[in-house]
């Protein structure tokens, strides 16, 4: 079939898709009836075939809605001359170009998707203009994402259907279909490394291994229909959205306007972006490999402050790991050690508190914090020691004990004896 | 010594104690090949005799309820001086005492001390047995921890299989539909109060019908020479008493039985989760039965066949004729061999994870 151009296509299914009229929109809530399907689903050619064997599980085709909802014609008709009637708004397949357009029809109409759900956004074509994608499309770029590019032409599932190419911990793989293209990439000046260094984050081994669904992915930090790269002075909220508390320690700290100042991404900085690694205590100073080195050299107050601050966290975990370990040999001797555990795990707790507090870059408050755990495991290990001298009181008790029942077998076996020699 | 003398004669004179004394001057013990076995029934008594001692001196501290029972226990094994000794006496002293109690029906199976005239010592012994096992059932729920929970579910299930009241048994033996607070206290009462009684009855039965008729000689060791009862018998049979305290408390020591976790009805089950090694060899059996053998549940067939194994062993005074006349019975021995290797061979095979 020959196409026509593209804005007049647009004229012709605009009014029909703007206000979809019967029988192109069935009621909602009762899958749509229409000769599109039974038609296509008998065809040889897969290319035509294919779209109608998905029919039955899109979420359009579910809530009523015909193919003619989007291609235009006459769904009711079993002539396929008068059910793709140019005449009747039919447009074949949709050009990258009017596809935001055309979902945004119906999308972006409240009163209209109001009859599907009462909650559902209708603002993202205004999203999706304001992105990277939109705005490129907008300048006749047609390799950038569009609707379909993310959610599928045909047989579109619900954003929370676990098979929809966007659900949370399937999005990885649909943005990495572009964005793992290091030559499609580079015409944007991107690397294409970054859903490859994500993958190697802890919120992809959050999201894919512990299966939490709430750990972030692309979307939750670029945007989902405006998808744009968080700014600079944004990054922080970004973050911050999930990671409260360190966000509010880093308010607090001097690094906030200092990297405000230079044009620093906050977090970033010393978490990466992609590739956020679990943070280690060992990335806390100027060395080589360590943090706080891209702007603090050895001789400055800063330097000074990383060590103290990697001494008080570094002390902790030691006396931590030797006192977990001590406690847990006890506990495999036999002792009951439970007391010793609730204080290891307040120690526990007041580390990750310490951990959290070097946001800061405030020494006191850090130190704070590390000598309440210090107390809790000085608490642990006074239990451990009471626990390994009630092990040595029982094996000497032991071993008089056994002393004695021996003495005790001699004597009689001794007796014994003498018995059985005189009565002999 | 005077005193003594004293006492003795006031007592003789109202109570006329001279028979008795005069029997047990006289009373004697054979002498043989294989006397080593007659120590193991005074052993088990032993141990039961622990066991009454440290159950009493836990009662103090224990309190059979779901909400404290954990704690008490608890309790016990960390502030009650020497508690975890008592605790881990009474836990080891129950294992050492089903483990002596198997050893002495064995010896007792092979030696043929069953047959005539001794069927009710052989009755009474194996009653005793399963009241033994029965302790160690109720005993082991009582702490109320996740094992034994989990443990106490599944073993109290098998009586849901008994065909007609199974269902009925079931929720008496539980005090409802599930294992809860309510199965904890029948648990209680049954572990310190009924098996107790019955238990300390039969004992009585079991030495009056060994007094009586005297300690069985395996044929092939007839004739023999005896050794006085006292003092020769009862010193060795003390240094065995000693030798098995010195056990207990070096495994008391090294090796304090352990609490684990508090149970929580709404856990789902732990893995691995095991009963008593003595139960072992059914628990496993029951778990390689195909689900169906011929249109028939095959825990039920299994259960079945126990029940019948077990009436087959218990009365076997009535079909081991030919031992009762002197003569040997290699089909008897063969039924020993059978069970004795069955048994052990399920229990060890269980512990090295063959089954997993």
């Amino acid at each position: 079939m020959k196409w026509m151009p593209a804005a007049s296509l647009f004229l012709l299914a605009l009014p029909a898709l703007a206000a979809p009229p019967s029988p192109a929109v069935g009621p909602p809530g009762k899958p749509a009836q229409d000769t599109c399907t039974e038609c296509h689903q008998a065809l040889d050619d897969p290319r035509l075939q294919h779209p109608a064997t998905l029919a039955a599980d899109d979420i359009h085709h579910r809530q009523g809605i015909t193919c003619a909802g989007c291609h235009g014609g006459d769904p009711t008709a079993e002539d396929p001359q008068q059910a793709m009637d140019p005449k009747k708004g039919f447009v074949g397949k949709i050009p990258a170009q009017r596809i935001p357009e055309v979902c945004g029809s119906c999308h972006s109409d409240a009163s209209f998707m109001l009859r599907y759900a009462p909650n559902i956004p209708t603002d993202q074509l205004a999203q999706y203009r304001t992105s990277k994608h939109g705005l490129g499309l907008a300048k006749g770029d047609t390799r950038v994402a569009t609707c379909a590019s993310c959610h599928g032409a045909h047989g579109v599932l619900p954003a929370s259907d676990a098979r929809s190419p966007v659900y949370p911990t399937r999005i990885v793989e649909t943005c990495e279909r572009c964005h793992g293209n290091k030559a499609l990439m580079a015409n944007y000046r991107i690397s294409g490394q970054e859903v490859a260094d994500y993958k190697q984050s802890v919120h992809y081994n959050a999201l894919t291994v512990k299966n939490d669904l709430s750990a972030p992915t692309c979307n939750d930090c670029h945007g989902s229909h405006g998808a744009t790269p968080p700014g600079v002075a944004s990054v922080s909220n970004v973050c911050g959205n999930c990671h409260l508390t360190q966000r509010e320690a880093f308010d607090l700290s001097p690094h906030k306007d200092a990297f405000a100042a230079l044009e620093q991404p906050a977090c970033e900085a010393c978490h990466g972006n992609h590739k956020v690694l679990p943070p280690q205590d060992s990335w806390i100073g100027v060395g080589e490999g360590q943090v706080c080195g891209s702007c603090h050299s050895a001789s400055d107050q800063g330097a000074q402050v990383a060590a103290a601050l990697f001494g008080a966290l570094d002390g902790t975990v030691k006396r931590l790991e030797a006192a977990h370990a001590r406690v847990e040999q006890l506990e495999a001797r036999g002792m009951l050690m439970d007391e010793a555990a609730v204080q290891l795990e307040e120690a526990h707790q007041a580390l990750v508190l310490a951990r959290n507090e070097v946001h800061t870059a405030n020494r006191a408050r850090v130190e704070a914090q590390t000598s309440q755990a210090q107390q809790a495991l000085a608490k642990a290990e006074g239990l451990a020691k009471a626990a390994e001298e009630e092990l040595r009181f029982r094996h000497n008790g032991l071993k008089i004990s056994l002393a004695v029942i021996l003495v005790a077998v001699v004597a009689l076996a001794l007796k014994i004896r003498e018995i059985e020699s005189r009565s002999q | 010594m005077k005193l003594l003398e004293k006492l003795w004669r006031a007592l003789d004179e109202r109570y006329d104690l001279q028979p008795l004394l005069a029997f047990a001057k006289e009373k004697s013990v054979p002498c043989h090949r294989h006397d080593w076995m007659y120590y193991f029934g005074g052993l088990t008594l032993f141990f039961f005799a622990v066991q009454v001692a440290t159950g009493i001196l836990l009662l103090l501290y224990y309190r059979p309820t779901a909400e404290a029972a954990f704690e008490s226990v608890q309790f016990m094994m960390t502030r009650v001086p020497f508690g975890w000794l008592i605790r881990s006496i009474h836990s080891w002293s129950a294992n050492l005492m089903i483990a002596s109690a198997f050893v002495h029906m064995f010896t007792v199976f092979f030696s043929g001390a069953y047959v005539k005239p001794r069927e009710l010592t052989w009755w009474t012994g194996a009653a005793l047995l399963l009241l033994a096992l029965g302790f160690g059932f109720s005993g082991y729920l009582l702490p109320w921890n996740e094992l034994a929970f989990f443990a106490t579910r599944v073993g109290t299930d098998m009586v849901s299989k008994v065909p007609f009241v199974g269902h009925w048994l079931l929720k008496v033996l539980r005090g409802g539909e599930d294992v809860t607070g309510a199965t904890l206290t029948r648990f209680f009462g049954i572990h310190v109060a009924v098996l107790p009684m019955i238990t300390t009855f039969l004992i009585v039965l079991h030495l009056a019908f060994i007094q009586r008729q005297g300690i069985h000689v395996p044929e092939g060791e007839k004739p023999v020479r005896t050794r006085p009862f006292f003092p020769n018998f009862v010193l060795r049979e003390a240094m065995v008493w000693l030798v098995g305290l010195a056990l207990l408390a070096a495994l008391a020591a090294f090796f304090p039985w352990e609490l684990g976790k508090k149970a929580d009805p709404f856990a789902p089950a732990p893995a691995g989760i095991k009963p008593e090694w003595y139960f072992l060899f059914m628990f496993e059996t029951l778990k390689l039965l195909p689900a169906k053998v011929a249109g028939i549940e095959g825990e039920i067939l299994g259960l079945a066949a126990f029940t019948v194994g077990g009436l087959f062993w218990f009365l076997a005074p009535l079909w081991d004729k030919r031992r009762a006349r002197g003569a040997r019975n290699p089909w008897a021995l063969a039924v020993g061999w059978v069970v004795l290797l069955y048994i052990a061979s399920f229990t060890v095979l269980s512990y090295l994870g063959v089954f997993k």
